[in-house]
């Protein structure tokens, strides 16, 4: 791409060479650039051509040819694995997690960034340090403890906070609220301290202060925030496949197991259902574009 | 983001989310929509279990992994046999089979189904032994049509049976009619005769044993079959539970021979799956493969009748060709099931001939446990399959089955691609297994 252009640029600005005494070095970045692109961009792309053939003519012909095109994958990936259903399920566990994790981590920054007491440093690094925690050392004290949790009939039907959709929610809400509370804290800090005193004046409560004064404010942070958690929540697969038991309840990364035989696995099957459960975190990620990108920087400065 | 500068622009941020900005907005209002639809929609989903876990209920629940669209139709028919036979409901948790597998520890410590689908062998024998599964032994005094290789099969290590027997398939040496045919080849009888038959295709341009072993358990089979042709299926068994070592002499000549066949098999053999392998069988470019029955899905439907195979030959003329592998597929009980007398009819129908019917009228690529059962729906493949395990003296259940899963997976899949790879180390690679598996066998 930018290498192209570079190198048809190249004899006409020979007489400009001396002044440019950068140029070796701007090519190399280019390439280097366009190298990592193309490196990012191939398993995608290769998936999606993939998806689009026939297990017949990639089987006879090998996956380093063209031909053999076919719409086929989708539509026998989306029955066979009943992505209909999973992807309800994912929206389930999805929507209230993230609604959840950034109301309690909201309410927790609030107090953090607000009020000065004792153990303020000490509670934000008790959140920021679960962050660090590996998930997975969790999972037999998580799994024994949700079998023992009984539910009532109506809020699950396995009774127990083992293979519910409440089960999940909970889990996703505890490991993602770390990170949501380190970030909305430093972001509330920035906040300029007149509005909370000029609150008070009003005759503003606590909750007031929380709710209509902060809240509003950190409406691009709650927004990248959002962005990212549903990613990450939606993308989640360890939890929801060692804390469910019945298939029907699976979410949709989980279900893409579904479209792998006991012997034989379809790649151009798996890759188009692939393709299908990424497209909702890509409308996500193209539709919020601005959030999420600030939201990765949104802990690096204050503000 | 950037601060309020004036008052207008301060208040304008009070407007609560839900009304200001108009994509913001739409994604808010989008996200309550599913709130609200979580509201209805979690309740009605998790409710309409009305599970009522008194005795006389009339609901029983199987957890399956048959998750391959042919076997899960398969056995959602069986299930509706057993409706009409008993007025019994059967609720099917259907979760994909590789999941399900390497759940099973969880599922089964969790709240498991009354009735799951497993395998005979030392994995059921390793469960029943934790006490994770129910007797069925009084299940097995109702059962008839089963030899007595599948009731040994079906039997824990305390003497009760705590597995159904529902399918099976055998492992054996699969090629093509028609290119033996035009070749004029002629089914081995002995090791020398396989010898100098793989010489033969490599002379008419072929590769006479396909091989492929990318996903580590594929020659699992292959070892097996020599395991049993040279030293015989006790020993064969002995080696699986960890009684015998891996450093002797007769586990030594295994690889020793398989060492001097590797240059019939196809080379490069760990970067290919066993689908590219029988793709290399059914393009003729392949002479014979050593594979399960399950071999035929890389088939076209017109060729099917053009496969056959041959059970491996003989090594050792006091040993005989007669053990073979036939991993066994079927079903067991909870400890716990909700209603226990339900779950045993379950498992009674489910080894009745009326289920071994359904399968068999449903499914041409499994051969059904029950002898009684009407099998004259039998392609001619699985005829010769059903005779060949009918005539089998012993019957081994394959290697990831006749032992502990994590031995199988995290001594013997590498210690065999080692073995693939560099075939000379042969006492060394034995030493390394040996070792290890004293470390896995008294953990």
């Amino acid at each position: 791409m930018s290498t192209a252009t570079l190198t048809g640029e190249a004899p006409a600005d020979t007489p400009a060479a001396r002044r440019r005494p950068l140029r070796p070095a701007r090519v190399v970045l280019h390439l280097f650039l366009g190298t990592v692109a193309v490196g990012w961009l191939f398993p995608i792309l290769w998936a999606v051509l993939t998806s689009l053939r026939s297990y017949e003519y990639t089987a006879s012909n090998g996956y380093v040819s063209l031909g053999g095109w076919t719409f086929d994958n989708y539509l026998t990936a989306w029955r066979t694995a009943e992505f209909g259903k999973h992807f309800l399920n994912s929206l389930y566990i999805t929507v209230p997690a993230v609604l959840l994790t950034l109301f309690l981590a909201s309410c927790v920054a609030f107090v953090i960034a607000r009020f000065s007491w004792k153990l303020n440093i000490a509670l934000l690094g008790l959140f920021t340090a679960a962050n660090l925690l590996p998930q997975q050392a969790l999972l037999i004290p998580l799994f024994r403890m949700f079998t023992q949790i009984p539910l009532p009939a109506w809020m699950s039907d396995s009774e127990l906070l083992y293979d519910s959709y409440w089960g999940l929610i909970l889990v996703n809400v505890a490991f993602q609220c770390g990170f949501c509370v380190f970030v909305l804290s430093n972001y509330m800090k920035a906040l300029p301290h007149e509005l909370y005193e000029a609150a008070m004046v009003d005759g503003a409560s606590v909750w007031r202060q929380y709710w209509q004064v902060t809240m509003p404010l950190c409406r691009p942070a709650l927004a990248a925030l959002a962005t990212l958690e549903v990613t990450w929540i939606y993308n989640e697969f360890f939890w929801a496949t060692v804390l469910m038991r019945t298939g029907d309840k699976f979410p949709v990364t989980s279900s893409l197991n579904n479209l792998r035989g006991e012997f034989f696995t379809d790649n151009n099957l798996v890759s188009a259902g692939s393709v299908l459960v990424a497209i909702p975190t890509l409308v996500i990620f193209f539709l919020l574009q601005k959030q999420f990108v600030r939201g990765l920087t949104l802990g690096a400065s204050k503000g | 983001m950037s601060r309020p500068r004036t008052e207008a622009e301060y208040l304008a941020r009070l407007v609560p989310p839900s009304v200001a900005g108009l994509n913001r907005r739409s994604l808010l209002a989008g996200a309550a929509g599913a709130g609200a639809l979580l509201g209805t929609g979690l309740l009605a989903g998790c409710g309409d279990s009305d599970s009522d876990s008194g005795a006389g209920s009339k609901v029983v629940s199987v957890g399956s992994n048959q998750s391959d669209p042919k076997p899960k139709d398969v056995t959602a028919k069986v299930m509706d046999g057993f409706k009409t036979s008993s007025g019994i409901t059967v609720n099917i948790n259907t979760v994909d089979h590789n999941t399900f597998q390497e759940n099973i520890n969880n599922y089964l410590q969790g709240k498991p189904d009354d009735v799951f689908t497993w395998f005979a062998g030392y994995r059921m024998r390793f469960f029943a032994g934790k006490g994770l599964a129910g007797d069925a032994s009084d299940v097995w005094s109702k059962l008839s049509g089963y030899s007595d290789a599948f009731k040994k099969a079906s039997t824990g290590d305390d003497g009760k049976q705590y597995f159904v027997p529902a399918s099976y398939y055998p492992w054996a040496v699969f090629y093509r009619k028609s290119v033996w045919q035009q070749h004029g080849y002629q089914v081995p009888k002995t090791l020398d005769d396989l010898n100098t038959l793989g010489t033969q295709m490599k002379k008419d341009g072929l590769i006479p044993i396909a091989f492929g072993d990318k996903d580590g358990w594929p020659a699992m089979g292959t070892f097996d079959i020599l395991n049993l042709r040279i030293n015989g299926y006790q020993f064969h068994i002995d080696l699986m539970a960890g009684k015998e070592a891996w450093t002797s002499d007769k586990v030594k000549k295994v690889f020793d021979t398989w060492a001097g066949l590797l240059p019939l098999h196809q080379p490069d053999a760990l970067g290919r799956t066993w689908q590219e392998a029988a793709q290399s069988l059914q393009q003729k470019k392949s002479g014979m493969y050593l594979l399960g029955l399950f071999v035929g899905q890389q088939f076209n439907n017109d060729e099917q009748d053009d496969l056959d195979f041959f059970t491996f030959p003989e090594v050792d003329s006091t040993i005989g060709a007669k053990a073979l592998d036939a991993p066994i597929d079927g079903y067991m009980m909870a400890r716990k099931p909700k209603s226990e007398a339900n779950a045993k009819k379950l498992l009674e129908y489910l080894g009745s001939k009326d289920a071994a019917n359904i399968t068999v009228k449903n499914d041409p690529s499994t051969l059904v446990a029950n002898t009684s059962a009407d099998t004259s729906g039998y392609t001619a493949l699985q005829k010769k399959a059903a005779e060949l395990v009918g005539s089998a003296t012993e019957i081994a259940q394959f290697l990831d089955r006749d032992t502990r899963p994590d031995f199988a997976s995290t001594v013997m899949i590498p210690a065999i691609q080692q073995f693939i790879k560099d075939p000379k180390d042969i006492s060394g690679l034995l030493t390394s297994i040996e070792n290890q598996k004293k470390s896995i066998f008294t953990s």
